[in-house]
């Protein structure tokens, strides 16, 4: 459908966990590509195996068969510390549970895959304030997590997910612990990202988030059920919309129930 | 910024749990204080016995003669062995590892001043007598080659005999009686101290010490020769040479006597050197050394278990990590520096403590058989060297299982 090389590439890609004796196979043959500067919305109900693909596609696991390739590489022949850079320097996590380290102030915690790259503190600190800038927290930078409201640990978050200039935004229920609102604010954030041109994907299990996406996959049973796209909508009107929207808080533990234990 | 991270990170993990901190720290601590402490005070205690036992004469050899053993003697008439001058001048010629040689005489008898009279411990001495005991005058003058070609009726006296005969004034000069003769004192030895080895006699601070010559007109000798003597003594500059030295004292002895070389009861020896081999000088270090070892390693245990658990703890703080681009080996490096930098600050306390106590304690003035610690940089490089050792054994668990984390916590688990 595009002429430029996707960001990332999925093949026939299978996942199979050992749980117990029992081998449980959560993804069952993925086929999917995301072009540049897509924003995508992965779905599916818990167990569908939304969280391991978002897991393959973070590269913080490997898949069973099938091909990933990142930016046109393959991810399996990697190795560990090859993944290690790629996770730091072309994909930016956001996670549902914001995952700041609680002693390291705002400014440090977007420091982080920085200091990871080995860039020099004075650059490293610019740049760090540079994203606590965009996402408008400037202010907060001397504050720890602990000080910080939810919505405002996310945007850090995000800021951390931005300061490397990644190839990739991968953010997994980045609403799911916030109320509506603060979510909504979140969500317009990820889209103004995008609308600047970054590759955005989000897992959720929120089908009104989805709804709200240019392109939407849904995964049921480890599976691709449904690749849709759909109207790109301008981010603020989006964002504007979804203020007006009340909305329950999604759950948030429902993808351990996927998890083998 | 990583060491500075570390080293804040290791205090979070000491403040997350003060009591267990505590007595890990505590074990680290007390296991470096007590191991530069214990090591210190084994060489003090090393010291204190070598200088005891050195009391009566560094490296002293002491021989006095026996009788012909019997599987020498067919007849069974086991001929008695005497000592004169001239043996000790063989001696002085052919034993070639004596540093230094002289002949003594001895007898128990009365020394009398004004009322007081005690019975004391007469030794007829020689010039380098002053020598091989190692002793030195604290008033007056030593017996002199003059005094023994004179026959002189001077004496020498050690610092306690001084003190209980003749109490504290005019002392040089005052006049004695020995076995009813008057002798001059002509000095005073100065205080030697406890010997830890004696030969049969009082310490020489209780000592009466007259020219030997005039001891052969004093003392009836036994024997055909007038100028029988009772032990040679000679010092062998090496302690390592004492054997070798033995067998060319009794070889030179048995020439001039005509005994066999191999004839044990002939002549007898004795030296401090016996007793300082015997003593388990290494053998108690070495046990203090492990004392202190063991509970350094203690220590470096409960380290150990402390950052296994903080590593639990911080699960998700690793997979964040691990997904922001940290390398395995940035976690390992991360939980090492951590656990290092714990034990670093507790040896670091505990090397100041031991290194405080041994110093406070050093210059201490004690009793003549108290030892006190001697500290040596060896000691303090030891002690370092075994806290590194369980810094980097305690850490290496906890780092390697932090590095095993699986970075998908992240998604996961909440």
């Amino acid at each position: 459908m595009t002429a430029v090389a996707p960001v990332i590439a999925l093949e026939s890609i299978t996942k199979t966990y050992a749980s117990g004796r029992v081998w449980v196979e959560a993804l069952r043959g993925i086929n999917l590509a995301i072009a540049p500067g897509e924003l995508v919305a992965i779905t599916g109900p818990s167990g569908s195996g939304k969280t391991t693909l978002m897991e393959i596609l973070g590269c913080l696991l490997q898949p069973t068969a099938g091909t990933y390739r990142f930016k046109g590489r393959p991810v399996q022949a990697i190795p560990p510390d090859g993944l290690a850079r790629l996770r730091g320097e072309d994909i930016g996590f956001v996670f549902q549970a914001f995952n700041l380290l609680p002693r390291l102030t705002a400014l440090e915690n977007v420091e982080l895959p920085l200091s990871y790259r080995r860039v020099p503190p004075r650059e490293r600190r610019a740049r760090a304030a540079d994203a606590l800038a965009r996402i408008g927290l400037a202010a907060r930078s001397r504050h720890l997590p602990a000080e910080l409201s939810g919505g405002e640990r996310q945007r850090v978050a995000i800021a951390r997910a931005l300061v490397g200039k990644p190839s990739l935004i991968l953010a997994d229920e980045p609403t799911g612990n916030l109320d509506s609102q603060t979510g909504n604010e979140i969500l317009g954030l990820l889209r103004e990202l995008h609308a600047e041109g970054n590759t955005v994907v989000l897992v959720t299990h929120d089908p009104r988030i989805a709804a709200e996406v240019e392109r939407t996959i849904a995964i049921r049973d480890g599976l691709v059920e449904r690749d849709a796209r759909g109207p790109a909508r301008d981010a603020r009107e989006t964002a504007r919309d979804a203020r007006g929207t009340a909305r329950d808080a999604p759950g948030t533990a429902r993808d351990l129930a996927s998890r083998p234990s | 910024m990583h060491f500075r991270e570390a080293f804040t990170q290791a205090l979070r993990t000491l403040r997350a749990e003060r009591l267990r901190s505590f007595l890990t720290m505590f074990g680290i601590v007390w296991g470096t204080a007590s191991v530069v402490f214990l090591m210190s005070w084994g060489l003090g205690v090393q010291a204190m016995l070598e200088a005891g036992l050195a009391r009566a004469g560094k490296n002293v050899v002491m021989a006095w003669p026996g009788k012909i053993g019997e599987e020498y003697t067919p007849a069974g008439d086991r001929r008695e062995l005497w000592f004169t001058r001239a043996d000790v001048d063989g001696v002085r010629r052919r034993v070639r590892l004596a540093e230094a040689v002289v002949g003594e005489g001895r007898f128990w008898g009365p020394i009398g001043h004004g009322q007081t009279t005690l019975s004391t411990d007469v030794r007829g001495v020689e010039p380098a007598s002053m020598d091989i005991h190692g002793t030195a005058i604290a008033a007056g003058r030593a017996i002199s080659g003059a005094d023994l070609r004179q026959r002189r009726r001077v004496v020498v006296i050690g610092e306690r005999l001084r003190r209980r005969l003749l109490g504290g004034s005019g002392v040089v000069g005052a006049t004695v009686r020995i076995r009813g003769q008057s002798f001059r004192v002509v000095g005073v030895l100065a205080r030697v101290g406890t010997q830890l080895w004696r030969d049969n006699g009082e310490e020489i601070d209780d000592q009466a010490w007259i020219p030997l010559t005039t001891l052969f007109t004093l003392d009836p000798r036994p024997g055909r020769d007038p100028d029988v003597i009772d032990r040679i003594l000679v010092r062998v500059a090496q302690r390592q040479d004492y054997e070798a030295l033995k067998v060319e004292l009794r070889t030179a002895l048995a020439n001039r006597l005509r005994f066999s070389p191999t004839d044990e009861e002939a002549i007898r020896m004795a030296s401090p050197i016996d007793l300082l081999r015997k003593l388990p000088v290494d053998q108690t270090t070495g046990l203090l050394l492990i004392l202190g070892g063991a509970t350094l390693l203690i220590g470096g245990i409960g380290v150990l278990t402390m950052m296994l658990d903080a590593v639990q703890e911080r699960r998700q703080e690793i997979g964040v990590r691990l997904a922001v681009g940290a390398r395995r080996r940035d976690v390992i490096g991360q939980f090492f520096l951590e656990t290092f930098v714990i034990t670093g600050l507790g040896g670091l306390i505990g090397l100041a403590i031991g290194v405080g106590g041994a110093l406070a304690l050093a210059n201490l003035e004690v009793p003549d058989l108290i030892p006190v610690p001697i500290l040596r940089g060896w000691i303090v490089a030891l002690a370092i060297g075994v806290m590194t050792f369980v810094g980097l054994a305690a850490g290496l668990v906890p780092a390697w299982r932090a590095s095993r984390v699986d970075p998908s916590v992240t998604l996961r688990a909440e």
